[in-house]
């Protein structure tokens, strides 16, 4: 956070800089009986620009085209500069007209993912270290297969060597839920306890209908259910890191595209 | 055949123990290369842990100029144009490890692995002759010695200008031969001592005030040691790490160590375990101010070693006897600093990261990839920016060993010591001349995985290659096993910019890092 706070520091002096050249341009604009909103809406439309071409970047790694940490900081910070451009250039938060309220649906879906976006690689790598488990997204399946593997293979063991179904009763009837796929999502993203809550009201549920041999056996599945809580909360925010994006990526395409059509209409009509 | 060789006759079998017998070091440590013309014996950059004696004919060292690098089967790291890596936004393959394949039939120059089964030769030997200031090996020449224990690369080219025979020894062999047979230890030392010994002395600071008669005097009794085992990497990957102890805590010190090559820890009794300190490498010193405060104060009885220091893996020494010092260094030089007044001002939580580094064995490294998972959103831009750069195939995993918020990821660090490289049969991996990057050839990789089998860390992995139609490639002609050579992180050579994975990191998370720098770094 610290980081990038510090990073933030240039690119936020820069979209000052810029906002008061666009300051005066209008004024001049205004005073010349020109057309203010002409000059906005080309800064707009170059900052919206500069946003997009952070992600063609990202294509270009074989290039020397500056480091992305650089450039992450510069849309960061252009981002807000296109929120104050876009309503310097309105002069409202929710413009008349269908076109243009379709170009501010998509204008403000597109902000409100980029600050949902700043705010989760703020907090969840963090709370993923936090975890104490560090795991790739892909192999999350696999993992939780393997766990679930474990904990069946523990039920039948206890059962084949006691000859009581209560654990196995009890598994298939409640734990199996859990390990069959990753569980409390939103739970995990909000950082909450209640898979922890879960395993323990569910595991103390059953506890007093097993005798003494079979305890360690509860206790082992437990030991599971809480391993597979780790790798649950690896999933809930490495999948958020990643979808948020899905959302903010190919819509600010489509803004720049429909801005583009907005110039076109602008430019035929406005002669 | 060796055992009639003057050389080995001359040494006193009754000296070795039953348990080591001399005939055993023939047999097991030595072996008979026959050489024709051209073949290169050793070649300028290499690591190698063998030295070798010439038995009959003549080897030729080349000089100055020295043999061009892509005659030796070296990369030639040209940077890559602006259009090359244009073109390859769209060349890069969606299958793995695509190979140009016709291009390996059509190299030119020594590599001859492809061709010639032993090794690598030079093709114009006449031309060599003729261009380079030449030096001969005749018969009963020992040479390759300092490259075998000193840890070091080869420092130049030896090469059959016609056959010759030659001996090779491996270098726990010539370490044991050694121990037991003094006119072989003499003759060795005196060859490093002639060698290398007075220019690696001049680096040491405390002798900077020497006048050159006392600095004969010091480099005439230099005691030469290695500790550990060459081949650490081993023991080190089943677990197993050796660490021999080379001075205790509460011995009485007889010399200096000034630390050649490999690394020493230097540890404390605190508790019932052990407290690193600090670790030495090269032209590092242990036991500097103890024999100071021993000389300065000889009625002094608290004068032992205060610390212990114990061989990481492999350590070679130098050791000055006290006697030297006291004579001609310590009347030169100020009271030293005691090294260890700053790890003492720490508590163990601020070291406890240098304590998992060196039981990874990641002093090694100069360029470890460290991701701080902190800040790191686990997007994998990293991963795809070194797939982009490496015709579409990433040359690292996104994970390791985690300390704290430290994740050490499975990328090539470029060691200081690069066991890698010992043992390659035709030299594909190399330290590049211009930088000190670990490369590896792709033309003159022969797949045998000597280098991925070395690597302590696992960084080098094995691949299939295929061709541009994404067909594994076979070797038909012997195995009809898939064709396999060896891949791992090559820091981006050619290409601007530095290493694509640390430019394409958005959140400043990862780095490359010489551990000694990032250990300091993170307690700032």
């Amino acid at each position: 956070m610290i980081n990038l706070a510090h990073r933030l520091i240039v690119p936020l002096i820069l979209s000052v800089a810029v906002f008061g050249a666009l300051w005066i341009l209008n004024e001049r604009a205004a005073k010349e009986l020109g057309d203010p909103a002409i000059v906005t809406g080309w800064f707009l439309f170059g900052t919206i620009l500069f946003l997009g071409a952070y992600n063609v970047r990202k294509k270009l790694a074989a290039f020397n085209v500056g480091p992305a940490r650089v450039w992450l900081a510069m849309h960061i910070a252009g981002g807000l500069l296109a929120v104050t451009l876009f309503l310097f250039h309105t002069g409202t938060l929710w413009p008349t007209g269908v076109y243009e309220q379709i170009l501010a649906t998509l204008f403000w879906i597109v902000t409100f993912t980029g600050f949902f976006g700043v705010a989760v690689i703020v907090t969840y790598p963090r709370r993923l270290t936090d975890s104490g488990v560090e795991i790739i997204f892909e192999e999350i399946p696999g993992e939780v297969y393997s766990i679930r593997e474990r904990a069946e293979a523990e039920v039948v063991a206890c059962t084949e060597k006691y000859g009581e179904s209560t654990l196995a009763d009890h598994y298939v009837d409640t734990l199996d839920w859990y390990f069959r796929r990753p569980r409390f999502y939103i739970n995990h993203l909000v950082g909450g306890i209640g898979p922890e809550a879960w395993i323990r009201s569910h595991g103390d549920a059953v506890r007093r209908y097993l005798s003494a041999d079979e305890t360690p056996f509860l206790d082992r599945l437990l030991a599971l259910a809480k391993q597979k809580t780790a790798i649950d909360r690896q999933y809930a925010c490495q999948d958020i890191m990643r979808k948020w994006l899905v959302a903010h990526v190919p819509l600010s395409v489509a803004l720049i595209g429909i801005s583009v059509w907005h110039l076109i209409l602008v430019y035929v009509y406005a002669k | 055949m060796l055992m009639a060789r003057p050389e080995i006759r001359s040494i006193d079998a009754g000296a070795f123990p039953n348990t080591l017998p001399l005939d055993g070091i023939v047999r097991y440590d030595m072996r008979v290369n026959r050489y024709r013309a051209g073949d290169i014996v050793v070649r300028e950059g290499d690591y190698g842990n063998s030295a070798f004696l010439v038995l009959q004919g003549e080897l030729v060292i080349a000089g100055s100029p020295g043999i061009p690098a892509e005659q030796l089967g070296r990369i030639q790291t040209h940077r890559e144009g602006t259009f090359r890596r244009v073109a390859n936004l769209w060349r890069n393959s969606w299958v793995p490890e695509v190979r140009d394949v016709d291009r390996y039939g059509r190299r030119t120059g020594d590599q001859g692995s492809q061709t010639r089964k032993r090794g690598a030769y030079l093709q114009d030997v006449p031309a060599i002759m003729r261009d380079q200031d030449t030096i001969t090996l005749n018969e009963g020449t020992l040479f390759g010695e300092l490259a075998a224990l000193g840890r070091v690369p080869r420092s130049s080219t030896i090469f059959a200008e016609r056959p010759a025979i030659v001996m090779e020894i491996r270098w726990q062999g010539l370490r044991d031969i050694m121990k037991f047979d003094h006119e072989w230890r003499r003759k060795i030392n005196d060859l490093y001592r002639g060698a290398a010994l007075r220019s690696y002395l001049r680096q040491i600071d405390i002798l900077s005030g020497v006048s050159n008669e006392q600095f004969s005097a010091i480099a005439k009794h230099c005691l030469f040691e290695t500790y550990g085992t060459f081949d650490w990497s081993a023991t080190f990957r089943r677990g197993k790490p050796d660490e021999p102890i080379i001075a205790s805590e509460g011995d009485y010190p007889d010399g200096l160590l000034v630390i050649r090559a490999g690394f020493a820890r230097v540890s404390m009794r605190y508790g019932k375990g052990r407290r690193t300190l600090t670790y030495l490498g090269a032209g590092d010193m242990y036991g500097l101010d103890e024999l100071y405060q021993a000389w300065e104060n000889p009625n002094a009885t608290n004068l032992q070693l205060r610390y212990t220091i114990s061989a990481l893996g492999y350590v070679d020494v130098i050791r000055i006897p006290v006697t030297v010092l006291e004579e001609h260094v310590f009347p030169t030089i100020k009271e030293p600093d005691d090294p260890s007044t700053g790890a003492l001002q720490r508590n163990v939580a601020e070291d406890a990261l240098m304590e998992w580094a060196l039981d990874k064995r990641y002093m090694n490294g100069t360029q470890s990839m460290v991701i701080d998972m902190d800040k790191c959103i686990r997007c994998d831009d990293c991963v795809r920016a070194c797939a982009a750069t490496h015709g579409g195939n990433p040359r690292f995993r996104r994970e390791g060993p985690i300390f704290d918020h430290w994740m050490v990821a499975n990328a090539c660090m470029h060691c200081k010591d690069p066991v890698c490289m010992i043992g390659c049969p035709t030299g594909a991996i190399h330290r590049s001349i211009e930088g000190g990057t670990v490369l590896i050839n792709d033309d003159t990789c022969i797949g045998c995985a000597t280098c991925a089998n070395s690597c302590p860390y696992n960084n080098i992995v094995m691949v299939s290659i295929r061709n541009r139609q994404g067909v594994a490639v076979i070797d038909t002609a012997e195995s009809g096993q898939p064709i396999q050579k060896a891949t791992k992180c090559d820091l981006c050579a050619g290409r601007p910019g530095g290493p694509a994975c640390v430019r394409a990191c958005p959140h400043d998370a990862l780095s490359r890092v010489d551990f000694r720098d990032f250990h300091v770094g993170t307690m700032d």
